[in-house]
């Protein structure tokens, strides 16, 4: 009557049905609350624009030899595509915690590997989600269209698997609320912050500069910045590499973490 | 169980080892342990996250102020006759306020309604002028502790005048209490944390962010100086940098009423609120 009894799934070296399920509910649960997660975003770069317009920008005053607007308006989509990177899956990590169903992930039949995909999957299409949205609303105060289509991919890209990899790690660790509020307000702003959103490097001292330089967030902005404007600080060849190697470091530390179930499997 | 009964030295009744028998207990006019007792609880639940309640506003002000104030300030240069980063400080500090004292209340109402204990805060014996008065102490306390310490670590940066104590109190007071009651209404409106994350992003953040802490309005057009005077936290900002440097966009009696006005009528309202369980009672 019932058919016969249940039979394990079987799939091959990849567990594809299991990556795309998790995939898909990492991505529906950002875009449930898509008034906060794409068009606050879109609203919070458009008063970061008119502030800083209307207190830095003077008639004639060039940043690095272009427009302020022009020079901010990458950096402003920058941040908004890092800001929803950092949150997507610290966030869910984070809720699931404190309604005490995050250890169901140690029954998952994904490898870490495929989890440490799926999460970041999810993260990147996300951020350059947020990135077009936030291009096109500031195009009318400052955008251009991409001098560099692909540059401008890849940067979005390898930016928000950078912060989306550090947010998996962060959400691992945080325990509470508390924590991952803490690790965005001393750990991921200032490094945004910093960067190079508001301001070119020239301007600061020497002694300043080389700290900046090893920001990795700079190489992200400066990326973006050359893809959209043509013009950039550092070569856009170096800043590729710095990301890349970013993103091989925390992927190594994501994936080991995973392996080892930190904080869930005990 | 004995212990208890052992430590209890009152009067006992025939019921041995449960100590005296409830009775009644009366107050006044006012029920001033009850308010107290909220009070306290509404600051200990931001002092129990001291050093994130304290340090976060300090880095965040800061972060906007090296922005500023490293990179940008050779373009600037002066406000008036202000150096732009002491024009711009009292503003960051301002900012610091407005945000915690919202948070404070919003996230207590809202944390008591999704975890369902709401029904603690309403059952007790506490009128709602008290229970408002309690959740505004808890909020203005916030606002106030953040304002002194931010204050306290931007001395070393920037050379204030310190032109008025008297109108850096009162607009610090009266701000933090607008606010306390703005998050009171948004915590009773919002039914989830989604809802609450809107009214922060879709109000409080552009009210703050246009109110004149980053700019003087003067340098707007015309027409949006005049849709500047109409948002409230632009004499919250403007009132209180004028108790830092001396000069201010509105004159400083106008700001002074305009807050306070504001109080009393969204003090009203959040009052009107609870007395007819607006999304509270069933």
């Amino acid at each position: 009557m019932l058919g016969g009894p249940p039979i394990a799934r079987r799939f091959g070296s990849i567990n594809l049905r299991g990556l795309a399920t998790f995939y898909r509910r990492e991505f529906v649960r950002g875009m449930k609350i898509w008034s906060l997660t794409l068009a606050a975003p879109a609203l919070r770069a458009i008063l970061f624009a008119s502030v800083f317009g209307l207190a830095i920008d003077r008639p004639g005053m060039t940043m690095s030899g272009m427009p302020f607007l022009e020079f901010l308006v990458p950096g402003l989509i920058v941040v908004a595509a890092l800001e929803r990177a950092f949150e997507s899956s610290a966030f869910s990590m984070v809720y699931e915690k404190t309604e005490g169903i995050f250890s169901d992930m140690a029954a998952l039949p994904l490898t870490p590997g495929e989890i440490v995909i799926a999460y970041a999957a999810a993260t990147v299409t996300g951020s350059v989600l947020v990135s077009a949205i936030v291009w096109a609303a500031l195009f009318p105060i400052g955008g251009t269209l991409p001098v560099s289509p692909l540059a401008l991919l890849f940067f979005i890209a390898a930016g928000s698997l950078m912060v989306g990899l550090f947010s998996q790690i962060s959400g691992l660790w945080a325990r509470k609320w508390d924590y991952i509020i803490s690790v965005q307000t001393f750990v991921f702003m200032p490094f945004v912050f910093l960067s190079g959103v508001f301001f070119s490097l020239d301007e600061l001292s020497e002694g300043a500069r080389f700290y900046a330089q090893f920001n990795p967030v700079f190489y992200i902005v400066d990326g973006v910045r050359y893809a959209l404007t043509g013009q950039a600080e550092a070569d856009p060849w170096l800043g590729a590499a710095v990301c890349l190697a970013v993103v091989a470091v925390l992927w190594a530390i994501a994936y080991r973490l995973f392996a080892i179930g930190y904080r869930y499997k005990s | 169980m004995d212990t208890h009964a052992n430590e209890s030295s009152g009067p006992r009744d025939s019921r041995a080892g449960f100590g005296p028998a409830p009775s009644v207990r009366t107050f006044g006019l006012v029920n001033w342990r009850g308010v107290w007792t909220l009070y306290q609880r509404e600051v200990k639940r931001f002092l129990k996250v001291g050093f994130q309640t304290v340090a976060a506003p300090i880095v965040t002000t800061l972060l906007f102020y090296t922005i500023f104030s490293v990179a940008l300030e050779g373009r600037v240069g002066v406000v008036g006759s202000t150096p732009f980063v002491t024009f711009l400080a009292p503003g960051l500090i301002m900012m610091a306020i407005l945000q915690n004292s919202f948070q404070n209340t919003s996230s207590s109402l809202m944390t008591a309604k999704v975890q369902g204990n709401i029904v603690d805060v309403l059952m007790p014996p506490i009128v709602p002028v008290e229970m408002v008065c309690g959740y505004i102490g808890g909020g203005v306390t916030r606002g106030v502790l953040v304002g002194t310490t931010t204050t306290v670590v931007m001395t070393f940066f920037v050379d204030f005048p310190f032109h008025s104590i008297a109108a850096i109190i009162f607009f610090a007071v009266a701000a933090s209490a607008m606010l306390s009651l703005l998050g009171l209404m948004g915590g009773i409106w919002a039914e989830k944390f989604d809802h609450m994350a809107a009214v922060t992003n879709f109000v409080i953040m552009p009210l703050s962010f246009l109110s004149g802490t980053f700019y003087s309005i003067q340098r707007l057009p015309e027409f949006w100086q005049h849709v500047a005077a109409l948002n409230p936290f632009f004499y919250a900002i403007d009132g209180f940098r004028y108790g830092f440097i001396g000069q201010g966009d509105a004159p400083v009696w106008l700001g002074a009423s305009v807050l306070l006005a504001i109080d009393i009528l969204l003090f009203l309202a959040v009052h009107r609120m609870l007395v007819t369980g607006y999304k509270l009672k069933s």
